[in-house]
């Protein structure tokens, strides 16, 4: 059997111009650089073809900016007036180019909809996503872990099976039933002890008002942790089997170390790349928990922004949205090379993305990644 | 043959996945025959609104008036064939692709991982919203576009095991024989992805469930007069308080679907990699 | 006090503009109420707009805009509880006789927020504002004859607005009173956001909330009562009911029908009905098969069983309507004979049109009580062998630039006067003339009630083009609902109103908990 644990991706094609000059710089610089550089670079690819990509879309959305704005009560000539002054009537290419310099220049325009500067509108929506999102990272992070290597050590007992059958339910039922599920027990049916709606006080910043992130956080914890519950679990059994584990002990190295101090920070390293993914989730997708508790975060600001017709605020959103993740991605494989002395000190690092692909099969089958024959 | 019968066997006798298999199947099952036994076509008006339940109506009425266990048992159909679908052509696209990239290597093959790469920064929903309020509401189109944000996944992940076999000596002795691509394609690739890619058709199963409620519930989904699970919770949230069974029959039918599939594409990933292991 | 000009005014231009004549009353609501108002807290208003977060322009107001608009400014005329013009910054208003000219004189001592006292000079700039053709405005076309280069100021508190002669009558008075905030020469829309309104603003965050604190000097003695009062924007509708039932807002302006029972259920609140002409239609396009044929129209208006309509789809809040808009107007007509359901002469005249063996027809709507009154009515055609498939849409397409082109579509719109709703929908210069209804008789009755001051020979005007949309129109008008607003028991204030603004009127309600 031949094992592939970490870096089965593909071999990279020959390597370019820039990066043959890097190569000859390797001596010096760290090995995993030209990999950083690549994908650094790859990832401004992508974040340029999204904002193109976006751009056409929501230029090719049916319907009309000026019409939804002005409404059905407004005659032709004042629309045609609206859409003038909005530069909606030029070609494609220019309205992206001036888009894009502005962009460059640090101005993302103004919205349509409300004229207000779309960097000042999104600031206070995307610190509320943020908010929610440390918060959430606060309470399923420590409980994923805690509870994942405390079930790793105890695997197979009551416990582990009945927490692991419990969190299958949590899993399977989509995120926006366990919301409104939770409005029903907390705020409206049960007892009312927390607010149903987040009607966050845009005066103050959302970490002042925690009764409004209580059951957002909650929410979206119980869906996020479950797959980090996961991971964490699958890779600590791995490591606690795994041959250097074996080793310590037959050296006769106490329990309690051999966990903390050898199994502990192994098993973390494909975390990060859960950690990654959540973030990801998060930053993007958490428009279901926003729609039922109103919460003004980034996903409820864009879906009104697309039913609105608002393009430069969908851009806008979309842009920021994007070099996240891209950032986020980066950074976990980043962490994951560092701390990875298999990898740090490689010559050269062939797969894209090392460690992602670990990280989904653990998810998956809670089995590292294998390649058999 | 008889290797992949009896592994197939050993999955089969796991607990979680005869469970599994089973909620699923009654799912299903509830979806596709149900409309047979509805009392009366979804589209009928026969009670008040929000009308409690009765004898003759075991889940009351809707907030139009529609008979609610009429509604839940022709409400499944378009849940399990859309989620159903969209899994399916993820799945079938996506290993297209990323068996093309493993193959075709250099250019193809940057381009096929840049272009999922590009995807993959697209949040799942937001492409779907964009696609949605761009092309209509559709059926089909809602599947499709599921479909392609689930797409660039299969793409890694088949492409990642087709390089792994690729890589191997036989397949390059086999390629040096003078083998026709195809036979090494379908002889030694294909069965070797089948059982991962498999169990992420079961994961993507899941999520297709929660997407394509979650796209109801906002409004983008299926669209009325249709019952659909999804479309229900939405309709009748406003009436949860007077009226839960409105809310709860579809909301417990969408979990059990869900947990099913969970279940089975679990314990098929837990059972075939313990296999894997045995083999070796 | 307020007879006078106005007094003559009213009389000339008879029911189209009756509330210019409300002399000496005192100030409404003070009779009203059981409770006496008292000074002080705040007050929190829930609303929804689709996703549109609105802005707070005074003349161009999108979104939830119009909301804001209500506390921020002050207006020549308000909306009287009657839906009606009723004068308020302005004393006096005075029609020529050929009703090409309006002399309009503002109260003493007028102030706006920032304390500068409103003059002749800020009417002038708030009209020529709200029609400034580079504003964009969508209500700019009510005034579609106004002689902007031509206004007048007579004095301090006077001025003269000539319209163009033989375009008609314009309806002065109810496009002001909706979208003629009076607003300071030096007004800006996001930076200097001043009026005259009860409140002034404190804050604007779009699309998430609006803070706005209590004008002292606001022009009716005494009010408004609130300190503070807070607009919350929302966009899911269940989301703003477990507000409200959690305590985080005190009023819930139009609320959906089908949250009715529900709140009826809770004893905080208070569903405050208000009967209002707001109608419900099916419109059919006469340029499209099968409605280019009036034996089909006439059949599907016939096929319509507005009672179960009512009943199911405003929940009982409301009326049958009879295929006609603007029932409270004074020139409406009563005497047509009310149309019901009859499948047996709908099914031989869609058998004479060539029908007989059933129809395909698709019902376009956006959502909303109209997307339910199309199921509603699907399952009624049924029975006349007409297979209606309903097709929802977005909003932002519904009302896109095809909104004119469906062939069979949900419509409607607010509680307006006759002839301000038919210049939006079916007369001759309509901008939203859905059913492309164009009858030559029909725009002739319209242009000559325009010019004609007189109700009684308007009223013979009316009733005779009310027979022709009756007979031969697009519109299948099956409903006028009520509006309903969700307030707790603590607010007090919150009346009937035939505007549908009940919800709306900041400047007098407050809090009943208040000790004084």
């Amino acid at each position: 059997m031949s094992s592939v644990p970490l870096n089965a991706g593909a071999p990279s094609p020959a390597s370019a111009g820039p990066l043959a000059t890097l190569k000859a710089l390797r001596g010096r610089l760290p090995a995993w650089l030209p990999w950083f550089v690549g994908r650094l670079l790859s990832g401004i690819g992508v974040v340029l073809v999204i904002s193109f990509i976006v751009f056409g879309a929501t230029q090719a959305l049916p319907s009309d900016p000026a019409r939804i704005i002005l409404g059905p009560e407004a005659p032709e000539h004042t629309v045609d007036t609206l859409r003038r002054q909005l530069g909606l009537d030029r070609p494609l290419v220019l309205q992206y180019a001036d888009w894009a310099q502005q962009v460059l220049s640090g101005n993302l325009g103004r919205s349509i909809d409300s004229s207000v500067p779309v960097g000042e509108l999104m600031a206070g929506r995307f610190a509320n996503s943020l908010t929610l999102t440390l918060a959430v990272a606060a309470v399923a992070f420590p409980l994923a872990l805690v509870l994942g290597i405390f079930m790793a050590l105890r695997r197979d007992s009551l416990a582990d099976r009945a927490v692991l059958s419990s969190v299958v339910l949590f899993k399977a039922v989509p995120g926006f039933v366990i919301g409104i599920c939770l409005v029903m027990i907390f705020s409206t049916s049960v007892f009312s002890i927390l607010p149903a709606a987040s009607l966050l006080d845009p005066s103050l910043p959302a970490w002042r008002q925690p009764q409004y992130l209580v059951l957002p956080t909650a929410t979206l914890a119980l869906s996020v942790a479950t797959y980090l519950l996961r991971l964490v679990r699958a890779s600590m059994i791995e490591a606690m089997d795994s041959e250097y584990v074996t080793a310590a002990r037959l050296r006769g190295v106490p329990e309690r170390r051999i966990i903390w101090r050898h199994a502990v920070p192994n098993a973390l390293i494909p975390a990060i790349q859960g950690v990654a993914m959540t973030f990801r989730v998060l930053f993007g997708g958490a428009v279901l928990a926003e729609v039922i508790f109103s919460y003004p975060g980034i996903g409820n600001t864009l879906n009104a922004a697309i039913e609105m017709r608002d393009l430069p605020l969908i851009q806008g959103i979309v842009l920021v949205i994007t070099v996240g993740v891209v950032v986020i991605n980066l950074a976990a494989d980043l962490i994951t090379v560092l701390l990875t002395p298999r990898l740090r000190t490689a010559t050269r690092i062939r797969a894209r993305s090392p460690g992602l692909r670990n990280a989904a099969s653990l998810w998956r089958t809670g089995k590292s990644w294998r390649v058999s024959v | 043959m008889s290797a992949h019968a009896s592994s197939l066997r050993t999955v089969l006798s796991a607990r979680q996945v005869r469970f599994g298999l089973v909620l699923t199947l009654a799912v299903v099952g509830f979806a596709l025959f149900g409309p047979l036994f509805a009392p009366h076509a979804h589209t009928d008006l026969v009670g008040i609104t929000y009308g409690r339940p009765t004898a003759g109506a075991p889940l009351g009425y809707d907030y139009i008036g529609h008979d609610v266990w009429s509604r839940v048992l022709a409400g499944g159909v378009s849940v399990v064939w859309m989620s159903l679908a969209a899994a399916a052509i993820a799945l079938a696209a996506g290993t297209a692709l990323g068996l093309l990239a493993a193959f075709a290597r250099r250019r193809v093959d940057q381009a096929i991982v840049w272009f999922t790469d590009v995807f993959m920064a697209f949040p799942d929903l937001i492409l779907v919203l964009l696609i949605v309020s761009m092309l209509g509401r559709d059926h089909w189109i809602i599947v499709l576009t599921v479909a392609v944000a689930f797409a660039p996944g299969v793409v890694r992940l088949s492409r990642g095991i087709a390089l792994g076999v690729v890589n191997q000596e036989f397949v390059e002795a086999a390629e040096m024989m003078g083998y026709p691509r195809s036979r090494i394609l379908f002889r030694e690739i294909l069965p070797s992805i089948l059982t991962p890619l498999l169990v992420h058709l079961g994961i993507m199963l899941t999520w297709a469930v929660g997407m394509l409620s979650g796209l109801a519930f906002l409004g983008y989904g299926v669209a009325p007069p249709a019952a659909d699970w999804g479309l229900m919770i939405n309709e009748n949230r406003a009436g949860l308080l007077i009226q839960p069974a409105a809310v709860f029959g579809p909301v417990l039918l969408i979990a059990l679907f869900a947990l099913g599939t969970n279940l089975l594409a679990e314990g098929v990933g837990r059972v075939t990699s313990r296999i894997e292991e045995r083999k070796s | 006090m307020r007879a006078g000009l106005a007094a003559g005014g009213g009389l000339v231009l008879g029911g189209l503009l009756p509330g210019c004549s409300d002399g000496g009353k005192a100030p409404e609501g003070a009779a009203v109420l059981t409770d006496t108002p008292r000074r002080g807290g705040t007050v929190r208003f829930g609303v929804i707009e689709g996703g549109q977060a609105g802005n707070l322009d005074a003349h161009k107001p999108v979104g939830s805009g119009a909301f804001r608009g209500w506390a921020l400014y002050a207006k020549l005329w308000e909306w009287g509880l009657d839906a009606r013009p009723k004068l308020a910054l302005a004393e006096e208003t005075e029609v020529n006789a050929d009703a090409t000219e309006w002399t309009i004189r503002l109260h003493k001592g007028l102030e706006f927020h920032h304390g500068k006292t409103i003059t002749a000079d800020d009417v002038i700039f708030s009209l020529l504002r709200l029609t400034d053709p580079q504003l964009a405005s969508p209500y700019a076309g009510y005034l579609y004859s106004l002689l902007r280069n031509d206004v007048k100021k007579l004095d301090e508190r006077t001025v003269r607005i000539p319209f163009e002669k033989g375009a008609g009558l314009v309806a002065l008075a109810e496009c002001w009173m909706s979208w003629g905030g009076i607003v300071p020469t030096d007004y800006d829309p996001v930076s200097n956001v001043v009026g005259a309104g009860p409140y002034r603003l404190k804050s604007f965050t779009p699309g998430q909330r609006s803070v706005f604190t209590r004008f002292d000097n606001y022009f009716k003695a005494g009010q408004p009562y609130f300190d503070q009062v807070e607009i919350l924007d929302f966009s899911d509708q269940t989301g703003r009911l477990q507000a409200l039932q959690a305590g985080q807002i005190d009023i819930a302006p139009n609320l959906p029908f089908e949250q009715l029972a529900f709140l009826q259920a809770d004893p905080r609140f208070e569903v405050v009905a208000s009967e209002t002409d707001v109608w419900h239609s099916f419109d059919m396009n006469l340029e499209k098969a099968p409605f280019d044929d009036p034996r089909v129209r006439r059949a599907f208006r016939l096929i319509a069983d507005r009672d179960e309509l009512v009943a199911r789809v405003l929940q009982g809040q409301g009326r049958v309507a009879n295929d006609l808009y603007s029932p409270s107007d004074p020139a409406f007509n009563h005497d047509i004979p009310q149309r019901r359901q009859d499948l047996a002469e709908a099914t031989r005249l869609l058998k004479e049109a060539g029908h007989g063996n059933g129809l395909d027809v698709e019902l376009v709507t956006a959502g909303g009580a109209g997307a339910n009154a199309a199921l509603v009515f699907a399952q009624q055609a049924k029975k006349a062998g007409v297979n209606v498939t309903v097709t929802k849409v977005d909003g932002s397409i519904f009302t896109g630039p095809k909104r004119n082109d469906w062939t069979f579509s949900t419509g409607g719109s607010v509680s307006r006067p006759f002839l301000l709703t038919v210049q939006q929908h079916d007369g001759p210069r309509a901008v939203g003339n859905k059913t492309h209804f164009k009858d030559p008789r029909f725009a002739e009755l319209i242009t000559q009630a325009l010019g004609q001051p007189d109700l009684d020979k308007r009223r013979a005007l009316i009733g005779e083009a009310q027979r022709i949309q009756h007979e031969s129109g697009g519109m299948l008008i099956w409903g006028y609902s009520n509006v309903l607003d969700a307030v707790s028991k603590d607010i007090g204030g919150v009346t009937p109103d035939r505007t549908g603004f009940a919800g709306w009127r900041t400047d007098r309600i407050w809090r009943r908990s208040l000790t004084a």
